[in-house]
C-alpha cells in the first residue's frame, strides 16, 4: 500500500505501438497505460509476444526500426518520451536516466574489448570523467555487482567469464550511470536456476543500494514472486491486471491471471491434470473486439466478446479489466488452486505416491550401467558423462535434473543412440543396445524408444508438411499398409496430442510453439513407443502452454503406459510428473530417489543448493528464503574415495564413507 | 492509472444491441476457435518472390536476356544466310553492316549476322549444361562431403590439392592433350568448378545437419538418402539456385577467356569467345567486329549477375519485412 504514497517516475498513458510486417500493420501494444513509482520494482509478466519487452524498449527508443509508437505519450521529468525521433534526444535518457539489461549477456558484450574498459566507455560517456577516474570507477562497479577481483577481472574479456559473471558484468554497464530506471529484460532466462538466483539477489540488492526504480520482465512466476514490489500481467498488448505482489498472487481477478497461476506446475497435484489454457495468443495483424482473452476463456461472457472491458478497482493499489467485476456481472469465484496458493498448501503433494522400489515385479525398461561419454580426442578430451547407473522401470517417469552442461541430455542421446558412449552398457528390456547391434534390434529400438525434443522451433523441419513429419518413422520403416492405412494413422497420432485433423496438410511455421511441441510428440507416438526420452520438453514453452503438454505425457502415460525419462533443469516442474528423480552434476549422479523423498530429505549439498534457488511463486516464501550455495571443493576425495551408495532403500547418494555418516545421522534425526 | 467511468445499463445495451442479462451471461466454450485464433499466413517462396519482383533491375534485365535468347533463334531464322554453308569470299571482307549483311562480314567475308547469333546460342548453351553440371555434381558430393563425417578428411584434402593450382593450368593441358570440342569444354569446366558450389553447400549441410529435427530423423532410422534430400536440401534452393545463377555469368567469361587465349574452343565453333578472339587483330579498324559480341556477353553476364543477386537479397528471410 506505500507504494501509493510514492512519486510517480514515468506515467505512460494510452501508448500504442504498431510494426509494419510484410505490408501488414501489427500492433504489438494496444493502448496500455502504467504509473511507474519511484524506488518500487514492478515486474511485468506475460506469454511470449504479449508486448511486454517491446512496451518497455519504448521507454528508451530502442523499438525495431519497423516499429513506432503511434498513440500515446510516455511523460518522464516532464517530456513526452513518445514524441522523440532523433537519436540525439534518445541519447540523454537511454543509458544516463534509463537503462536496459538484455536477456543473452553472450550477446550484449563485445567480444573483442576487454570487460572493464566496456564499463568504462560508457561512463566516459555520460559521466565525462577522465581516463584514470573512470577506470577507477569501472573497478568499482564491478566490485559492487559482486565480481571477485575486479582489478584483475577488469583486464579480462568476455569469453574469460562464466555465464552468471558476464550478466553481472553487463549489469555494472548499465548501472555504471547511476540511471533512475532499470529495465531488466527476462536477465536470468538464459541462466542455470543457482546463477538466477544469485542474479536475482544482486538485482535486490542494487536496487536498494543505489535507490533505482526497476522494471522487470519475465514469464517466470517463481522469479516474479522473489523481486517484484508490483506485479503487472500483460496479454495480448495490453495490461490487464496490476497490482502489489501479494495481491496478484492471492487475489487476482483477471481469467488470464487465473489460468497463468494455476497452470503452474508447481501448484499441480500429482495424479491430477493441470488446468490448462487451451488454444494460443491471439495474431495480432487481426483487430481484435472485446476481451482478447475471451475465446480461450472457459467461463467468458457475452459482452467479452463485444466490448473491451475497461479496469476496475479491486483495492486502492489493485485493478483488472475484467467484466468479472462490473457489478451486473454473475459471480464468478477464484479457481481452487489459486485459493492453494494462497493457502499454502502446496507443500503437500499427494498422497497416492507409489513406490517403485518397493514392487518386486517391477520391470526395468532401461539399464545403464557404468555408462561413460567422451568427446573429442586425446588432449581436447572432455568427458561429458562418468560411471553413470540407473534403472527406469516400467510405467514410471524418471527425471535427470541439472544444470546446463551436467551432461543430462548426452545420457538421453545416447539412450536413443545418437551419440555414441565410450564405455559401459545401455540395456533395453535386458538386452545391450549401445555399440554394433544387429538390424532386427535396431528396428526394435527404434520402434520402442523414441524422442521428443527441446525447442519445438528446431525440433520439427520447417519445408515439411505436417503429414510428412508425422509420419516420417512409418515411411522408414514401412509400417502402414496403404497410403489410406498412414493417412489413418496420422489423422489418429494427431487426434492423440489433441490436434485437428486438418492440419496434416500445413507447414509448422503455421503454428504456434505449443503446438509444435504436440507435432513433435505426435511423430514419436505413432511409433508405438514403450519408453520416451523428453529433452527438456516445456523450457522453451509458455507458463500456459506448459500445462498443456505436461498433461499431454501425463495422459498419455496413462493410456499407453509409457515410461519416461524426464530431462530437464528445473527441480519444480519435476515434481509435479516424476516418480522418481536423480540429480546429475559435471557428469555424475550425485543423488538419486523418489520424488517426494528427493524433496523431503534432500542430502547431497549439490541438491540442496538447487533446491534453494528454484523460485516459488508465492513472494511470502520467496522473500524469507536462504540461498544454499554449492562449492564442488567442499569434498575431500583424496584419501577417502566416494561410491554411489544406497543409504536407505530407493535412496541412492555419492560421497565418501565421512560423508555418508553425516547423511545417515541427518536422515536418523529428520525421522 | 485512472479507471475509466464504467457504461450505464442503458448505454451498453444501445451500443452492443443486447440485453444486459445477455451480455453478462456465460457463453459456450469453443475449444477449436481457441486453437485457430493464432494462425498465420506466411509463405516462404511467395515473399522471395514479391521480393524479387521489386528489384526493378533485375527483372528488366531477365526480360531482356530471354528476348536476346529467344531472338537468337529468330534471327537465325530470318538471317539472309546459314550458318552451316558460310563460303569465305575475300572480295567481301570487312563490310561495315549494311543491308544485305546486317551486322558486316568478318576478315573472309562470311555473314557476321548469323555468326554471332549462332555464338550466343552456343555460349548459352554451354554456360547452362555447366550450371546444370556443376549444380548436380557440387549438391551431390557437398551433401555427402558435409553429411558423412568419415568423408570430410577426404573431400577437404581433394578439395585443397584442386584448389591450389590454377584451374588454368588444368585448362592448357587439357585443351593441348585432350582436344577442344564443346563437350570436352562442358567437361573440363564442371570437373574444375562443381568443388566451390560442393564446399559451399558442405558448409551449410554442416549448419543444418546437428538441428534438432535431424537428431529427431535419426532417432526415427530414417535413412541418409531421405533426411538428405528431404530434411537439408529443401533448406539449401535458395542459395543453389543463387550459385547457379552466378555460376552463368562466370562459365561465359571462362569459355571467352579461354577461347580468347587459343585454350578454348576450337576456332570452327563459334562461341562469343572465339568472335572476339578473331576480331582482336582488327577491330582497331573494324569496330563492329568487337562490339556486336562484346555487347551481348556484357548483357548476359550482367543479367545474371543483377538476377542472382536480387534473388539472393529476395531469399533473406530478414528481408520477408
Amino acid at each position: 500500500m506505500e507504494a501509493l504514497n510514492k512519486k510517480t517516475i514515468l506515467s505512460a498513458r494510452d501508448v500504442e505501438i504498431q510494426f509494419s510486417l510484410r505490408g501488414d500493420k501489427l500492433t504489438a501494444i494496444r493502448g496500455c497505460s502504467l504509473d511507474l513509482y519511484e524506488g518500487e520494482t514492478l515486474a511485468i509478466v506475460g506469454e511470449s509476444g504479449s508486448g511486454k519487452s517491446v512496451f518497455t524498449k519504448s521507454f528508451l527508443g530502442m523499438l525495431d526500426q519497423n516499429g513506432s509508437i503511434t498513440g500515446g505519450s510516455i511523460m518522464y521529468e516532464g517530456n513526452d518520451l513518445a514524441k522523440y525521433t532523433t537519436e540525439k534526444e534518445w541519447r540523454t535518457i537511454r543509458g544516463k536516466k534509463i537503462s536496459m539489461v538484455m536477456q543473452d549477456p553472450m550477446t550484449s558484450l563485445n567480444p573483442l574489448k576487454k570487460v572493464g574498459m566496456q564499463i568504462q566507455e560508457s561512463i566516459e560517456l555520460h559521466q565525462g570523467l577522465d581516463k584514470a577516474a573512470a577506470k577507477a570507477e569501472a573497478i568499482r562497479m564491478l566490485d559492487i555487482v559482486g565480481i571477485p577481483n575486479p582489478e584483475v577481472r577488469y583486464n579480462q574479456y568476455p569469453h574469460e567469464f562464466s555465464g552468471g559473471m558476464r550478466q553481472r558484468a553487463v549489469i555494472a554497464i548499465a548501472v555504471a550511470c547511476h540511471p533512475d530506471i532499470l529495465i531488466c529484460d527476462e536477465p536470468t532466462t538464459a541462466l542455470d536456476v543457482t546463477i538466477q538466483a544469485q542474479i536475482l539477489d544482486l538485482i535486490r540488492k542494487l536496487q536498494k543500494n543505489l535507490g533505482m526504480t526497476i522494471i522487470y520482465i519475465t514469464h517466470d512466476l517463481g522469479v516474479v514472486a522473489s523481486v517484484a514490489d508490483r506485479v503487472a500481467v500483460m496479454y495480448a498488448g495490453q495490461i490487464v491486471e496490476i497490482g502489489m505482489a501479494e495481491e496478484i498472487f492471492y487475489d487476482a481477478w483477471h481469467p488470464y491471471t487465473w489460468a497463468l497461476l494455476s497452470a503452474l506446475p508447481q501448484l499441480g497435484i500429482k495424479g491430477e491434470k493441470l488446468p490448462t489454457i487451451d488454444g494460443t495468443p491471439p495474431n495480432l495483424f487481426n483487430k481484435i473486439t472485446g476481451d482478447a482473452f475471451a475465446p480461450r476463456n472457459r467461463q467468458a461472457l457475452a459482452i467479452d466478446f463485444k466490448k473491451e472491458p475497461p479496469f476496475f478497482d479491486v483495492s486502492p493499489t489493485h485493478k483488472a479489466k475484467t467484466w468479472y467485476l462490473d457489478p451486473r456481472a454473475p459471480k464468478v469465484t477464484q479457481p481452487e488452486s489459486i485459493k492453494r496458493l494462497a493457502q499454502r498448501m502446496n507443500e503437500d503433494f499427494g498422497s497416492n505416491l507409489k513406490h517403485p522400489h518397493e514392487d518386486p515385479n517391477r520391470e526395468a525398461v532401461i539399464q545403464v550401467k557404468d555408462l561413460q561419454v567422451t568427446f573429442g580426442t586425446g588432449r581436447k578430451k572432455f568427458v561429458a558423462v562418468d560411471n553413470v547407473n540407473f534403472e527406469i522401470y516400467r510405467g514410471e517417469t524418471f527425471s535427470l535434473v541439472g544444470e546446463s552442461g551436467s551432461g543430462k541430455t548426452t545420457i538421453g542421446r545416447a539412450i536413443t543412440r545418437i551419440n555414441p558412449t565410450t564405455a559401459g552398457e545401455i540395456l533395453y528390456k535386458g538386452r545391450k543396445i549401445n555399440g554394433k547391434i544387429s538390424k532386427e534390434l535396431d528396428l526394435e529400438v527404434i520402434k520402442g524408444c523414441q524422442m521428443i525434443f527441446q525447442d519445438p522451433l528446431a525440433s520439427l523441419n520447417e519445408r515439411a508438411k505436417v503429414d510428412y513429419i508425422v509420419s516420417e518413422g512409418i515411411l522408414n520403416h514401412h509400417l502402414y499398409k496403404d497410403e489410406q492405412d498412414r493417412e489413418d494413422k496420422v489423422q489418429q497420432a494427431l487426434k492423440e496430442v489433441g490436434l485437428l485433423p486438418e492440419f496434416a496438410s500445413r507447414f509448422p511455421h503455421e503454428f504456434s510453439g505449443g503446438q509444435r511441441q504436440r507435432i513433435g510428440i505426435a511423430r514419436a507416438l505413432i511409433m508405438q513407443p514403450e519408453f520416451i526420452v523428453a529433452d527438456e520438453p516445456i523450457s522453451a514453452l509458455d507458463v500456459s502452454i506448459r500445462a498443456q503438454v505436461l498433461n499431454l505425457l501425463n495422459d498419455l502415460k496413462k493410456s499407453r503406459g509409457l515410461t519416461y525419462l524426464f530431462i530437464a533443469h528445473d527441480l519444480s516442474v519435476v515434481r509435479f510428473i516424476s516418480d522418481r528423480i536423480a540429480v546429475i552434476h559435471k557428469g555424475r549422479i550425485v543423488e538419486l530417489s523418489e520424488a517426494e523423498e528427493l524433496f523431503r530429505h534432500p542430502l547431497h549439498p549439490y541438491t540442496k543448493s538447487l533446491l534453494s534457488a528454484v523460485p516459488n511463486p508465492d513472494p511470502a516464501i520467496e522473500r524469507n528464503k536462504q540461498l544454499v550455495v554449492y562449492d564442488p571443493g567442499m569434498h575431500d576425495y583424496s584419501t577417502d574415495k566416494p561410491q554411489w551408495v544406497e543409504i536407505i532403500p530407493g535412496h541412492f547418494v555419492y560421497g565418501n564413507e565421512k560423508e555418508l555418516d553425516g547423511y545417515r545421522e541427518e536422515l536418523a534425526k529428520k525421522a | 492509472m485512472e479507471t475509466k467511468a464504467v457504461n450505464t445499463t442503458a448505454e451498453l445495451e444501445k451500443e452492443l444491441g443486447m440485453s444486459e442479462q445477455e451480455l453478462f451471461s456465460f457463453v459456450e466454450y469453443h475449444a477449436e476457435d481457441a486453437e485457430r485464433i493464432g494462425y498465420s499466413e506466411y509463405s516462404y517462396w511467395k515473399s522471395v518472390f514479391r521480393n524479387f519482383l521489386k528489384n526493378k533491375a533485375a527483372v528488366v534485365m531477365i526480360i531482356v536476356f530471354f528476348a536476346i535468347f529467344i531472338f537468337s533463334f529468330v534471327a537465325l531464322w530470318i538471317g539472309k544466310y546459314d550458318y552451316q554453308h558460310l563460303i569465305p569470299d575475300t572480295n567481301l571482307c570487312f563490310q561495315s553492316p549494311n543491308s544485305e549483311y546486317w551486322f558486316g562480314t568478318d576478315n573472309l567475308g562470311r555473314d557476321y549476322w548469323c555468326q554471332v547469333w549462332y555464338a550466343t546460342q552456343t555460349s548459352i548453351k554451354l554456360a547452362a549444361i555447366v550450371a546444370l553440371g556443376e549444380c548436380l555434381m557440387g549438391v551431390t558430393i557437398g551433401c555427402i562431403w558435409g553429411y558423412v563425417r568419415k568423408a570430410d578428411r577426404f573431400f577437404t584434402e581433394l578439395y585443397n590439392i584442386f584448389d591450389s593450382v590454377p584451374t588454368m593450368i588444368y585448362m592448357t593441358l587439357i585443351a593441348l592433350f585432350i582436344g577442344q570440342t564443346f563437350w570436352i569444354m562442358c567437361a573440363s569446366i564442371i570437373l574444375f568448378h562443381w568443388m566451390y558450389m560442393a564446399k559451399n553447400v558442405r558448409n551449410l549441410v554442416f549448419m543444418y545437419r546437428d538441428r534438432e529435427y535431424n537428431l529427431a530423423s535419426r532417432c526415427l532410422g530414417t535413412n541418409l538418402f531421405r533426411i538428405l534430400t528431404k530434411n537439408i536440401l529443401p533448406y539449401l534452393i535458395s542459395v543453389i539456385i543463387l550459385r547457379v545463377a552466378l555460376s552463368i555469368p562466370s562459365t561465359i567469361a571462362l569459355e571467352t577467356t579461354l577461347s580468347y587465349l587459343g585454350l578454348g574452343l576450337d576456332v570452327n565453333t563459334p562461341s562469343l569467345g572465339i568472335l572476339l578472339r578473331n576480331s582482336r587483330t582488327f577491330f582497331l579498324d573494324y569496330p563492329y567486329l568487337l562490339i556486336f559480341p562484346a555487347v551481348i556477353v556484357s548483357l548476359v553476364t550482367i543479367t545474371f549477375y543483377l538476377a542472382g543477386n536480387a534473388f539472393s537479397d529476395a531469399a533473406d528471410p530478414r528481408n520477408h519485412v
